[in-house]
């Protein structure tokens, strides 16, 4: 084949090689552009995940119930820095020394500090409790239980929590304004705490502004992934999955009502069970609701069921922390899967 | 549906939507959406509550110690009524009357209430007190009451006044009372039934019609044996008796009056007639008649003895049962090649075939509720008793065997009874079972029994 052999070829069949060249242009292009995106993929996180059985959610309330209520590793995911560490411990290190003769006080104190103050009998050493009409001990209701207790009062800032930074900020804030009042209240032990503290607004805005935004777990000097078993504040305290499937359980002992028909799955009876602290019932349980082909029916199985709460009492493994959550029990009996 | 709605509605804005359909089509999503949601949180409020399902089938425990007599001559009835009671509540299966031995007072006293803390311990969810008094006047004044012993309430109670020899059946009445306060539903304890009585060699059996209580107890018989008698059934005013004889000729349906032991011919027609049975208002009686090799149904109007043709096939329709509000009939036809279960309107019309399982079904019955039809199934060489709902579906087998037959149901239609034959020389024996199947049980009887036919409740 002779090249004017070629470029007749070419000018006969122009359409057949302007196809075939073409289609390698495509084709080549196609074979190294798209093959070297396609095989791009973005790396991906690993989620972990943990099958948590009933077991294992009872265990880590056992551990809640059972354990220490001081907490020796404060959770910490991340190594924090040490400057600013410095100032907070420093604050942190005098507070529990001195405030271990408060022992009993300092667990509900977290949660809700200024409540609890009316709450203590401690306040013997006050048994002018009476005399109220000494307006000068206790100028108002709220603030003569600080005169009494600065030490409690110290516990807001609790320095295991970094978040309670600014919570710290504001009880500093609170405090001035006291300092003035409480001086001729009567004792001196609150500006003693003040001077210990050497507080500095400066530094504590420093504080904070290191703190990154993104983060999510807390920082300290020693990692501990491990925050659940024992402290005051595991989470295991919140799953109130727990206490509702061993409520279930412990009715379920009780509860046997004999229907035959078929259609058993149809009836349901909604019972609200008022309930006490030690887990008894305060009162008797309340038929809210009944469903079914036949009310007799229903109705009957609702008598059997408020007989099985009655009976399957006390239910002392109801959480008492969590008393709210079951305050007043709503349970739905029914009979489904009896056949 | 909503899949079919998007295509209708993308299919149309092609060609144009118009406007007015536009908005009336997004009402209607927005509509379905706001239901869905409602479902939804009506879904998480459910969520909320603990359900507590039972784990198993538990029969109620109760108690129910010895009547109090009112005087020494009373102790035999008194004991006998909660002798009844315990065994009524027994046989039912859905109560466990605990063991005497466990009792933790001995009641003497029906005015005061029982030391409920001592109870207590037993867990049980009733307890039951009564009191038997023979009158000055010679009757009988029986007292029960039914207590929550966690409540320590009186939950019921009530008194008879009857004839001495009636103590069984205020035990069956008191039971009925205890049982529908427990169970929501009626009871069927004092009720009747009647039955087939067989004696004699299995090459000439006397078959007599008897009548017994529900238990077993009190067997009456109502006819000599001279003749074969077969599938009796009650009236609903349980006064009457209609029942299938062969007499001198071909077999007739017969009318037979308990009270009076009058019995009459039902109807006069040239072929036979059998399995006849009452209109659940008592006033007609359904039954086939033989024309040639079919047999077809009838209905006769008691008071003005007319008869009307309710099918006309080419086939053996037999074995007719009205529903219990009266306006549908299920009976057994083999027009289809076997016998099968069909349901058709009371007047006549359309039948609909409900069975549809392997082998064939015969013996239909509807039950008192109208839940169900029971049925005898052949099939793989056994005789089953089985029950299926009125539209064909979940049917369930009972109990299968050698020979199972003629199911027939309590008043309060929880409970079957039917018939057994072991096979060989023996006879067969009747036997009830739960309506799910369970707590099967012989029923007393004198001899050899079959085709029960139980009565609706004595009150």
């Amino acid at each position: 084949m002779t090249l004017s052999d070629v470029t007749r070829f070419v000018r006969t069949r122009k359409g057949t090689v302007l196809s075939v060249l073409l289609h390698v242009i495509v084709l080549g292009w196609g074979l190294f552009s798209f093959s070297a995106r396609s095989m791009v993929a973005p790396p991906e996180d690993l989620v972990p995940v943990d099958v948590i059985s009933d077991d294992n959610t009872s265990k880590a309330k056992a551990g809640h119930l059972d354990g220490k209520k001081e907490n020796p590793k404060p959770l910490v995911d991340k190594i924090g820095d040490k400057k600013p560490a410095e100032d907070i411990v420093g604050k942190v290190d005098t507070k529990p020394v001195t405030e271990t003769d408060a022992a009993p006080t300092p667990q509900p104190k977290p949660d809700k500090p200024v409540e609890k103050k009316p709450d203590p009998p401690k306040p013997v050493e006050k048994k002018p409790d009476p005399p109220k009409p000494v307006a000068e001990k206790k100028p108002e209701p709220p603030q003569p239980a600080p005169a009494d207790k600065p030490k409690p009062e110290e516990k807001k800032p609790d320095p295991f929590n970094p978040d309670q930074i600014a919570s710290m900020l504001n009880k500093d804030k609170a405090k001035q304004p006291p300092k003035q009042q409480l001086a001729d209240a009567a004792q001196p032990e609150p500006p003693k705490h003040k001077t210990e503290r050497k507080f500095d607004y400066e530094k504590i805005s420093s504080l904070i502004n290191q703190k990154d935004p993104t983060r999510q777990a807390a920082a300290g000097a020693e990692l501990n992934a491990n925050a659940a078993l024992g402290t005051a504040r595991g989470m295991a305290d919140s799953n109130v999955a727990s206490w509702r499937g061993a409520f279930m359980t412990a009715v379920r002992r009780c509860f046997g009502f004999p229907y035959n028909g078929q259609d058993a799955d149809l009836f349901e009876a909604d019972i609200d069970i008022p309930m006490r602290p030690d887990g008894t019932l305060a009162a008797e349980p309340v038929v809210v609701a009944l469903r079914g082909p036949s009310r007799s029916v229903a109705a009957a199985m609702a008598e059997s069921a408020k007989r099985a709460i009655v009976q399957c009492q006390t239910y002392t493994f109801l959480p008492k922390n969590q008393y709210d959550s079951w305050r007043k029990i709503e349970t739905t009996f029914s009979l489904k899967d009896m056949r | 549906m909503s899949a079919n709605f998007e295509s209708k509605l993308v299919m149309r804005s092609r060609h144009g939507l118009s406007r007015r359909r536009f908005i009336a089509g997004a009402g209607v999503a927005a509509a379905s959406l706001g239901w869905s949601a409602a479902l939804a949180q009506q879904g998480q409020q459910q969520q909320g509550r603990v359900r507590i399902e039972p784990d198993a089938f538990h029969p109620i425990p109760i108690a129910i110690p010895p009547f109090v007599p009112g005087g020494p001559a009373d102790a035999d009835v008194a004991n006998g009524i909660s002798q009844v009671i315990n065994n009524n509540l027994k046989r039912s299966g859905l109560f466990a009357p605990i063991d005497p031995a466990a009792f933790a007072e001995r009641i003497t006293n029906f005015d005061v209430p029982p030391q409920f803390a001592s109870w207590r311990p037993l867990n049980l969810q009733g307890l039951v007190t009564g009191r038997a008094t023979r009158q000055p006047d010679g009757r009988l004044k029986a007292e029960f009451r039914l207590w929550n012993i966690d409540s320590q309430q009186q939950v019921t109670g009530a008194q008879y006044v009857t004839a001495p020899e009636y103590w069984r059946r205020i035990g069956h009445i008191i039971s009925d009372q205890i049982y529908a306060q427990m169970t929501g539903e009626k009871g069927y304890f004092d009720s009747r039934v009647v039955f087939v009585d067989e004696s004699g060699p299995s090459e000439r059996r006397v078959k007599r019609l008897a009548l017994m209580d529900q238990d077993g107890a009190n067997v009456r018989y109502l006819t000599r044996g001279a003749d074969l008698v077969l599938t009796p059934r009650f009236s609903p005013s349980s006064q009457e008796i209609t029942y299938m004889e062969f007499g001198q000729g071909d077999p007739k349906v017969y009318l037979f009056n308990i009270e009076n032991g009058q019995r009459e011919i039902v109807g006069n027609f040239p072929g036979m007639s059998f399995s006849p049975r009452f209109s659940p208002d008592g006033q007609r009686i359904i039954m086939s008649l033989q024309q040639g090799g079919n047999s077809n149904l009838f209905v006769m109007d008691l008071r003005s003895r007319t008869t009307t043709r309710l099918t006309d096939t080419p086939a053996i329709d037999t074995s007719p049962c009205y529903s219990p509000d009266g306006s549908q009939l299920c009976f057994e036809s083999d027009r289809g090649g076997k016998p099968q279960i069909y349901v058709m309107p009371a007047g006549g019309g359309q039948a609909q075939r409900i069975s549809f399982g392997d082998g064939t079904y015969s013996t239909p019955v509807w039950s008192p509720r109208g839940d169900y039809i029971a049925f005898t199934k052949q099939g793989g060489g056994q005789f089953s008793i089985g029950v299926i709902k009125p539209d064909g579906s979940g049917e369930r087998i009972l109990t299968a065997g050698f020979h199972n037959e003629g199911p027939t149901f309590a008043p309060n239609g929880r409970v079957l009874m039917f018939f057994r034959d072991p096979g060989g020389n023996a006879g067969p024996s009747l036997y009830s079972i739960d309506i799910s199947g369970r707590n099967e049980l012989k029923v007393p009887t004198p001899g050899y029994a079959s085709d029960p036919a139980w009565s609706p409740l004595l009150s």
